[in-house]
C-alpha cells in the first residue's frame, strides 16, 4: 500500500522563480491498485512520481510505502521497493554494457552486491527465457552492447528491469511518449501484460487520453501541483477520453488569463 | 639491449598507472588528476618502509592502500562536498605533494641498498635460468636482474589487469561500471552511486600508487617530482591501446592499455636513441594527447562536410 499524506514541493523557493510544484497532495493506493495521471505540462505529475521514488526529499508531508515511512529514504534506498521506467529511453539502460548485463543488474535491485559473478549460469537461463516473452528476438543479442538498441526494444527491457524482482510499486512516466506510434502500442501491450499478471500496484502518467481510459483503475488529473479530479470506482467505469478532454477544457477556461497555457492545451488535445 | 629491456619493464609498471587512468577517465569518464600525487605517494611510503627494512610485498600492499585513501578522498570531495571533479582531483593532488614531502622526509630516497622489489626479482630470475651470471639472449649479454624483473613485472600487471577483469564481472564490478555508465539508472536500482564513485577512485589510485612504488623500485630511488605529467602519460596509453584494439570491448581495452603503455614507453625510448631532448617529452606526450583527443572530431567533420556517415569516436 502507498499513502502519500499532504506532500509538498516548491522549487526555487523565495526567488523570481518559484514554483510550488506540489501542494498538499494525498494519495493513497492499494495493492494492485493502476493509477493513471493525466494533467497539462508543468503541472507536477513528473513531480509527484520523483518526491515518491526520492529523487529528491520533499518539503513537507509523509509517503510511506508496504509499511515502511520512506518519506527521508534516499533513492537508491527506496529502489528496493520501487521500480521505475523513465520517459527517456536512454536513462533506463547502462548503454555501453549488454543486455544481459543490464538485466543482471536488475536482477538485484535492492540487494547487497559483492564479489559474486554478475551473470551465473542460472540467470543467463532465465534471462533467455523471459526476453523470449518479449518477441523481439533479442534473446539471441544478449552479448550486445544496450546502447545499439532502438528506443522501443530498450524501452521493453527497461519495463522487464524495473519488475525482475516483483516491486512493491511501479512508477512509470509517459514511458513510451518518446516512441514511434508502433512501438510504444508494443511497449503498453506489455505493461499491461506485466502488471496484471504480477498484480503490480502502478503510478503511470501519460499524455494519451486512450491509454487513460483503456488502462488502470483509476484516473487522477493534476493542475498546477493539486489533483483537481479523481476518478474512481463506478466514476471511474463510465469515464471517456471525451469526457477527459472536456475537463481540460474547464480547466483552459478558468485559466484565460493564462493565454499561452490554453494555446498549448489546444495544441496537444484538440 | 638493455635499453630496449628497461623500457618494456617500465612500459609495464606504467601500465598499472594506465588501468588506474582507464578506471576514472574510461569507466567513470572522471579526469581524475590525483593520479599525480598518487604516483609520488606510492613511492613515498614504499621506499621509507623499505629503508626502515621493511618486506617488499608488504610495502607494495601499503603503496595500494596509500593510493587508495588519495582516491578514496578525492571521490569524498566530488560526491559528498559537491566538488568540481578537476578541482578535488587538484585540492588533492596539490595536498598530497606536502604529505609526501612529510613522509619521505626530503625531496628524494635512494633505494640502492634497500632489499626491493628489484631484489627479490633478481632471485626470481636466478632461479628461473638457475645461473647468477649474465644471460645470453639473442647473442644479447642480459643481467639476470633485468631478466628476472621483466619476467616479474609481466607477471604482476597480467595479474593485476586479470584481477580487475574478474572483478568488472562481479556484482559489485558490473554496479561500478554502470555507475559510470548511467548513474540515474544504477541508483534506481538500489546503488549508492556515491559510493561506488568513491570506491572505484580508490581502485584507480591503488594501482596508480602501486605503478609508482614499483617504479621508485626499479630505479632505484623515489622522488618528489616523480608523479608530474603521468595523468597524460597513462592517458596516452588508454589511447594508443583503444587505437590498437579498435573495439570497446572491455577484455580487450585493458589488455590493449597495457599493450598501449608498453608500445607507448618503446617508442619513446627509441626517440631519445635518436636524440630527442628529453625536455620535450612531456611536451610531445602533451600533443600526442591533444591530437588524439580532436583528431575524430576533425576527422568526423571531415567527412560531414563530404556528406559521408559520421564515423569515429569521442574521447
Ligand atoms: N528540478 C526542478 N527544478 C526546478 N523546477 C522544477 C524541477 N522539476 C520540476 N520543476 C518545475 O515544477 C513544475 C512541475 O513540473 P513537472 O515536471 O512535474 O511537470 P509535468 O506535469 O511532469 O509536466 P510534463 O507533462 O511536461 O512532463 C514545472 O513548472 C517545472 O518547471
Ligand atoms: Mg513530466
Amino acid at each position: 500500500m502507498l499513502e502519500i499524506t499532504n506532500i509538498s514541493k516548491t522549487f526555487h523557493p523565495g526567488s523570481v522563480n518559484e514554483v510550488f510544484a506540489l501542494q498538499n497532495v494525498s494519495v493513497t493506493l492499494n495493492d494492485g491498485d493502476f493509477l493513471i495521471i493525466i494533467g497539462t505540462n508543468g503541472s507536477g505529475k513528473s513531480t509527484l512520481l520523483n518526491a515518491v521514488a526520492g529523487s529528491f526529499i520533499t518539503d513537507s508531508g509523509k509517503i510511506s510505502l508496504s509499511g515502511h515511512d520512506i518519506t527521508k529514504w534516499p533513492e537508491h534506498k527506496r529502489a528496493s521497493l520501487i521500480g521505475r521506467v523513465f520517459q527517456n529511453p536512454f536513462s533506463g539502460t547502462a548503454p555501453t554494457m549488454t543486455i544481459a548485463e543490464n538485466l543482471s543488474l536488475a536482477a538485484k535491485r535492492g540487494k547487497p552486491r559483492g564479489f559474486n559473478w554478475a551473470l551465473d549460469k542460472q540467470l543467463q537461463s532465465e534471462l533467455r527465457d523471459r526476453i523470449r516473452t518479449l518477441n523481439m528476438g533479442l534473446e539471441d543479442r544478449l552479448g550486445n552492447a544496450i546502447g545499439s538498441l532502438s528506443g522501443g526494444q530498450r524501452q521493453a527491457l527497461t519495463l522487464l528491469m524495473a519488475s525482475w524482482l516483483k516491486p512493491d510499486l511501479l512508477l512509470l512516466d509517459e514511458h513510451t511518449a518518446a516512441l514511434d506510434p508502433k512501438s510504444a502500442d508494443q511497449v503498453i501491450r506489455l505493461t499491461k501484460e506485466i502488471i496484471e499478471r504480477d498484480r503490480l500496484t502502478t503510478l503511470m502518467v501519460t499524455h494519451s487520453m486512450q491509454q487513460a481510459v483503456h488502462l488502470g483503475n483509476r484516473i487522477i488529473m493534476m493542475h498546477k501541483g493539486q489533483i483537481i479530479h479523481d476518478y474512481k470506482g463506478s466514476t471511474r467505469q463510465g469515464v471517456r477520453s471525451e469526457d477527459l478532454l472536456h475537463r481540460f477544457e474547464e480547466v483552459r477556461r478558468r485559466e484565460q488569463v493564462d493565454v499561452r497555457v490554453a494555446e498549448l492545451l489546444q495544441r496537444m488535445y484538440v | 639491449m638493455s635499453l630496449f629491456l628497461g623500457a618494456l619493464t617500465i612500459g609495464l609498471i606504467l601500465s598499472l598507472l594506465a588501468l588506474g587512468v582507464y578506471m576514472s577517465f574510461r569507466v567513470f569518464k572522471f579526469p581524475d588528476i590525483t593520479a599525480e600525487g598518487s604516483v609520488t605517494f606510492g613511492a613515498a611510503v614504499s621506499a621509507v618502509l623499505l629503508v626502515q627494512g621493511m618486506d617488499p610485498g608488504i610495502s607494495l600492499l601499503a603503496a595500494f592502500a596509500a593510493g587508495a585513501v588519495a582516491g578514496a578522498v578525492t571521490g569524498i570531495l566530488h560526491t559528498k562536498c559537491k566538488i568540481n571533479e578537476l578541482l578535488a582531483g587538484i585540492l588533492v593532488m596539490t595536498a598530497l605533494y606536502s604529505v609526501n614531502l612529510h613522509v619521505m622526509g626530503k625531496s628524494n630516497i635512494p633505494l640502492v641498498d634497500a632489499k626491493s622489489t628489484s631484489t627479490v626479482a633478481e632471485k626470481i630470475g636466478a632461479w628461473i635460468f638457475g645461473q647468477t651470471t649474465d644471460l645470453n639472449w639473442f647473442g644479447w649479454e642480459v643481467s639476470i636482474r633485468d631478466a628476472g624483473m621483466l619476467i616479474s613485472m609481466f607477471a604482476v600487471v597480467a595479474a593485476a589487469a586479470f584481477i580487475l577483469l574478474m572483478f568488472f564481472q562481479t556484482n559489485l564490478g558490473t554496479a561500478i561500471r554502470a555507475t559510470g555508465d548511467n548513474p540515474q539508472m544504477i541508483r534506481a536500482l538500489g546503488v549508492d552511486v556515491d559510493i561506488m564513485m568513491i570506491l572505484g577512485l580508490a581502485i584507480s589510485n591503488g594501482l596508480i600508487a602501486l605503478a609508482g612504488a614499483l617504479l621508485a623500485q626499479y630505479q632505484g630511488f623515489a622522488d618528489v617530482q616523480m608523479g608530474i605529467g603521468m595523468m597524460v602519460w597513462g592517458l596516452a596509453s588508454v589511447i594508443i591501446g583503444e587505437a590498437l584494439v579498435g573495439s570497446n570491448k572491455q577484455g580487450l581495452v585493458v589488455t590493449g592499455t597495457v599493450i598501449g603503455s608498453v608500445l607507448f614507453r618503446l617508442l619513446v625510448a627509441i626517440a631519445l636513441r635518436w636524440g630527442l631532448n628529453p625536455n620535450d617529452l612531456k611536451l610531445i606526450t602533451a600533443l600526442f594527447v591533444f591530437a588524439a583527443l580532436v583528431g575524430p572530431t576533425i576527422g568526423r567533420s571531415f567527412m560531414n562536410k563530404r556528406g559521408n556517415q559520421p564515423s569515429g569516436r569521442t574521447v
